[in-house]
Order: C-alpha cells, then structure tokens, then sequence
C-alpha cells in the first residue's frame, strides 16, 4: 500500500488549519497543524519529515511564514513548499519565487486549484526520486 | 588509469525574437562559461529540447505571440525538471510572479534589464536553485 503523503499546516487562525486539515485528510493526506511559524519551526526541527508545508504569511508578524518556507527549502530532502495568503504584495511575492516556493496561493483559495496544484507537485517530486526524469 | 569523470560545460536553451538581444545574452553567458543554443521560435526551440540536455532556459515572454513564451516555458519545466528557467520582458506584477511560481519558472526579468544585469542575477539563483535538489548531505529524518 501507498504511503500517506506528509503534511503540515501552518497558520495562526486555528479554524482556517483545521478546517484545511479536515480537508485534506479526506483526500488521504496524514496531516500535522502548527498555529505559528514558531511552533513550525520547531515541528520542522525536530526531526519531523513531511512531504508537503502550507504555511500562512501573516501570524506573529507581517511575512514571518516566508521565515517557516525558508527554513523549510533549507531542510534535506526539502518539502513542498506552499505559500497561502490574503495579503500577497510585490515584495513578499518576489521572496517567494527567490526562494523557490513551489505555488503560492491567495486566500479565499480555491481549493480544486490548491489539490490540483499539491497533486502535480507530488508525482513530480516523486518521478524526480524515482529517476524517472 | 582510472578515468576523470566527464564534466561538460553547462548548457543555456535562449529563446527571444530579437537576433541581438540573443547576441547580447550569448555573449555574456559565454564569459560565465556556458555553452548557448539560440532560437527565434518555437519550432527551433522546441527541436533543440529534444535533441540537447539544458542547465538553464532563459525565455521571452513573447516569442511569436503574446505570452507564448509563458507556455514553452512550463514545457522547459517538465522537460527539464532540476534546471534553471527565467522568462525575459515580463511586467513584474503580482499576478506575474505568482504565475511564475505556480509554473514553476525560477525567476522573471524586465525588458529593461541589461544582459548584463539578467546573466548576473541567473548565475546567483541557479546557485541555490541547483542546491534544492543537492542530496549529498541528506539529513536523517524521522518518518
């Protein structure tokens, strides 16, 4: 049987990662929450491994989820990197694509796009692994 | 003896209308140590996909028609999954870079950038692009 894909959640509304998180176990994902980048941080530190981050910009302060996306493109083997945010502007969007994220989203999302989006990403990443590109 | 391993100067795919504006990033990249293929259309381009293994793209975002660039871009992409690409002559808008990032396309330059200026900034990104896929140095991780 499939391994589950990893992922973790990150946004300091708690509604907003629980309700993604209900979301995405229904569509197979086992899926950890975090409710700062803090808390991210730490999950992400802590020997933890997933396949996929969703993190929100905005929590203890403006843009500190670019903080959670940077630390976790740092990690070997990196994650998936997904960026959701109500208040995407000209410089926290050129980080993102500086730093690579891999999509980044802009709240309400559209989460037909979002699953699309994770799905394609994921058989990418692992044809990558399986040296079938 | 024991052979050296094959190491072969990295490869640039350059697609843009203007013979010069190609000229101009050739010449610049090849001082940078590349090796360039040069196109003024899509056929071109997309032959030279099939036949050569590119390290980088660098892409205009209108080749023959508006905004044709952004989609031989996104097949540079899935061809060539662990490589650089960067669209030229692109607005740098929100919408733009958020398109960018969902197409996977590394970076976006201006039409008013210099050769210069868009060579320099390719060779820092690829950089830390080419280190996401650098495994060598996996941490263990706890599943």
């Amino acid at each position: 049987m499939a391994r589950r894909p990893t992922l973790l959640i990150v946004d300091d509304e708690e509604n907003v990662a629980r309700t993604l998180q209900l979301i995405f176990e229904r569509e197979g994902y086992r899926v950890s929450t975090a409710n700062s980048s803090a808390q991210a941080i730490q999950t992400l530190s802590n020997g933890h491994s997933f396949d996929i981050v969703i993190t929100d910009l905005n929590m203890e302060r403006e843009d500190i989820g670019l903080e959670v996306a940077r630390f976790a493109k740092r990690l070997k083997p990196a994650p998936i990197v997904v960026i959701c945010t109500g208040f995407a502007n000209l410089n926290n969007t050129r980080q993102a694509l500086t730093m690579h994220v891999d999509y980044l989203a802009t709240k309400p999302v559209d989460l037909d796009d979002l699953r699309g989006a994770l799905s394609r990403l994921l058989t990418r990443r692992r044809d990558l692994k399986e040296g079938k590109r | 003896m024991p052979g050296r391993p094959f190491k072969r100067e990295p490869k640039a795919l350059l697609v843009h209308p203007d013979l010069k504006v190609l000229n101009d990033l050739q010449n610049e990249l090849v001082q940078k140590g590349y090796e360039c293929i040069l196109a003024r259309d899509l056929p071109t381009a997309l032959l030279a996909m099939t036949q050569h293994y590119f390290d980088m793209g660098l892409i205009a975002t209108q080749i023959t028609e508006q905004g044709d660039g952004w989609s031989l871009s996104g097949v540079f992409r899935m061809v060539f999954p662990k490589s650089f690409v960067a669209v030229l002559g692109a607005d740098t808008g929100i919408r733009t870079l958020q398109t960018a990032i969902n197409n996977g396309i590394n970076d976006v330059y201006e039409a008013t950038s210099t050769p210069q200026e868009i060579v320099n900034a390719v060779v820092t990104q690829m950089t830390s692009f080419q280190a996401l896929f650098d495994t060598s140095k996996a941490s263990r991780r706890v599943h």
